[in-house]
């Protein structure tokens, strides 16, 4: 096929990328304005106004929660996908993908209104340990930080599991045994050869769990009960009551670098990590 | 003789399906055992039994007398070339080779100085620190090689590892493999569905067939004086042919008379076996219809020709260097001769 031929083929995808696109470039645009309610002139006021307690706060949670559920959704991805792939039965494989991809398909409404009918201070959780008389008050699982990354743990988990199922394609059996006639114990094979070469999986698995927790919005909401300020939150809190647009850009701009700033990173240091380590 | 690895009775069942029956066989130290059968016959089994990622049924395995069935497969000590050879894509050839040595806590100095003194014994030092993915087949074979016998294991344990390779290279590393195996003196085991392979290589054949040994002897053995009917078609194209009793005591084959050693035979026809470079064609009238067979089919296989005699409605394969059968043609009437010592009976 010739290369007008394709280009023309993408033309749709191309059309519903550019007003994506412009937006985003309105959005640069506008954290760079110096009226707040709409794009007029050029200052750097509305970057240097988020050096505030409230904003600089928001930005660590963000950063923190979306590293720790990260860590934890590859922790608990990995055997998973490891599982899977072990699968040999068709109707047992459909049934465990759509198991673990179930999150993706229901509502965030709906799943947040689960977990608050089980986890919430009159959940079944707190009922239960409240009339067995373990407890007097109930347990505050939910409306705080644990809460919230109890959320992003189960929302994100499907989107780590498919890729480190597709790496587990680069691993054979016989690289396995071959490890372990070498006199390698299991662990050794799944530290020296399994995780090794699942990396490329975990790396883009854990991007992307990253990316889409950093930006999480309606899960701090629910979850968080507005006492769990991330930055998607805070962003809307900077439009809606606040009405400061040229604010919510500029925060929304440092969501992304921080994102990109983490990739890159966590990109190098694994990239560093591999190459170092056999030479010792 | 010095027994080192001994395999005592060995079964294994998957299921209702069994794989392997019994199985008997004893490795001096320092030989090269080849397991050759067919595929399914439970040769690779066998080899897993004995590298530990198979248990056996029941019976046992012992390395320098010591029961070693239940041993765990990464505290054999063990050197293992694997059919697909397994390197590891996220190290490059000195890691790889390393990677045993580096689990035996041999570092540094030590490390690289075994690590260079394999490199130059596969004739490839200038390699070490290439990755996996840009090597040659021979090369990754060679390296294959190397990882299993950097640890000094105590049995070296091939499953097809050339079967890959295209015939010149897998000629010469059956050459290199057989060279390497002496120059270490340790014991190998090597499956192979390949019976020149298996010849070439081999001080000890084991033949199997259906998780049964047929036969366990050296190669010249094996070929000679085969065990069975289907050790003499395995290795070797020979003829199964029924010779037929006659009048006077004694068997008839292909119209010449002949004496069997065993005597137990003789009033009903025996199953025989001769190599189809053991018959000779010979051009005949076609007044002599009753030792006459038909060529149905002629090829050149470079050094001999190969031709197939319809006798008695059974195809015959003869082969020959013997540049009068080039001088035969297809649909000829011919009559096949054969020294009666070269034909092999069955106990």
């Amino acid at each position: 096929m010739s290369k007008t031929k394709i280009l023309l083929l993408c033309f749709p995808a191309l059309l519903t990328i550019t007003p994506f696109l412009a937006a985003c470039f309105f959005i640069f645009r506008f954290s760079f304005s110096a009226n707040q309610g709409a794009i007029e002139g050029f200052s750097f006021t509305p970057y240097l106004e988020l050096a505030d307690p409230f904003f600089i706060r928001s930005l660590l949670t963000t950063f923190k929660l979306a590293s720790f559920s990260t860590v934890i959704v590859i922790v608990l991805a990995i055997p998973l996908a490891l599982v899977m792939a072990t699968v040999q039965k068709p109707w047992l494989r459909r049934l465990l993908s759509v198991a673990i991809l179930m999150p993706m398909i229901l509502n965030l409404l709906i799943q947040s209104y689960g977990w608050i009918i089980l986890l919430g201070p009159t959940g079944v959780l707190n009922t239960s340990l409240r009339e067995l008389g373990l407890i007097s008050r109930p347990i505050m699982l939910l409306f705080n930080e644990s809460g919230v990354l109890l959320g992003l743990v189960q929302t994100a988990l499907p989107l780590a599991v498919f890729p480190i199922l597709t790496a587990t394609r680069n691993i054979s059996e016989e690289h396995i045994e071959a490890a372990c006639v070498n006199g390698a114990s299991h662990w050794r094979c799944f530290f020296d050869i399994t995780l090794p070469l699942l990396k490329p999986g975990i790396i883009s698995g854990a991007s992307i769990v990253f990316a889409y927790n950093a930006s999480a919005f309606a899960i701090p909401l629910l979850l968080g009960g507005r006492r769990v300020q991330m930055l998607g939150v805070a962003i809307r809190d900077y439009i809606s009551p606040l009405f400061n647009w040229s604010g919510a850009a500029a925060a929304g701009m440092v969501l992304i670098a921080l994102t990109i700033g983490v990739l890159a990173l966590a990109n190098y240091l694994t990239q560093r990590w591999t190459v170092t380590e056999y030479q010792s | 003789m010095n027994l080192h690895l001994e395999i005592d009775a060995v079964s294994k069942s998957f299921g209702h399906v069994s794989a392997l029956e019994d199985i008997h066989v004893n490795v001096e130290r320092g030989s090269f055992v080849c397991l050759l059968g067919p595929s399914g016959c439970g040769k690779t089994t066998l080899l897993r039994i004995i590298a530990g990622f198979e248990r056996q049924s029941s019976g046992h395995l012992r390395l320098n007398g010591k029961d070693i069935s239940t041993v765990a497969p990464h505290r054999r000590n063990f050197g293992m070339v694997f059919q697909s050879l397994a390197l590891f894509p996220h190290m490059n050839v000195a890691q790889n080779i390393a990677y045993g040595l580096k689990l035996r806590g041999i570092k540094g100095a030590k490390q690289r100085e075994r690590v260079d003194e394999l490199l130059h014994v596969i004739s490839l030092p200038e390699i070490a620190d290439r990755p996996v993915s840009a090597l040659s087949g021979g090369q990754r074979q060679r390296v294959a090689i190397a990882r299993a016998l950097a640890v000094q294991p105590e049995v070296f344990l091939l499953d097809e590892p050339l079967s890959a390779l295209d015939a010149k290279l897998r000629d010469n590393m059956q050459i290199e493999l057989r060279q390497l195996q002496q120059q270490f003196g340790v014991t190998t085991v090597l499956v192979t569905h390949d019976q020149t392979e298996a010849m070439m290589l081999a001080d000890q054949l084991v033949v199997l067939d259906r998780g049964r040994v047929q036969q366990c002897a050296p190669p010249s053995e094996v070929y000679r004086k085969p065990a069975s009917a289907f050790v003499a078609d395995f290795l070797g194209s020979a003829n199964i042919v029924q010779a037929k009793a006659n009048a006077h005591g004694s068997h008839e084959l292909f119209g010449q008379v002949i004496q069997l050693k065993n005597k137990s035979s003789q009033s009903h026809s025996v199953e025989l076996a001769l190599r189809a470079e053991d018959i000779q064609l010979k051009a005949s009238d076609v007044n002599d219809i009753e030792a006459n067979g038909e060529i149905i089919m002629l090829r050149d296989l470079g050094p001999s020709m190969e031709a197939i005699v319809k006798f008695e409605g059974n195809q015959i394969r003869v082969r020959s260097n013997d540049p009068e059968l080039r001088l035969l043609e297809l649909g000829r009437q011919v009559s096949l001769q054969f020294d009666p010592n070269r034909c092999i009976e069955f106990a």
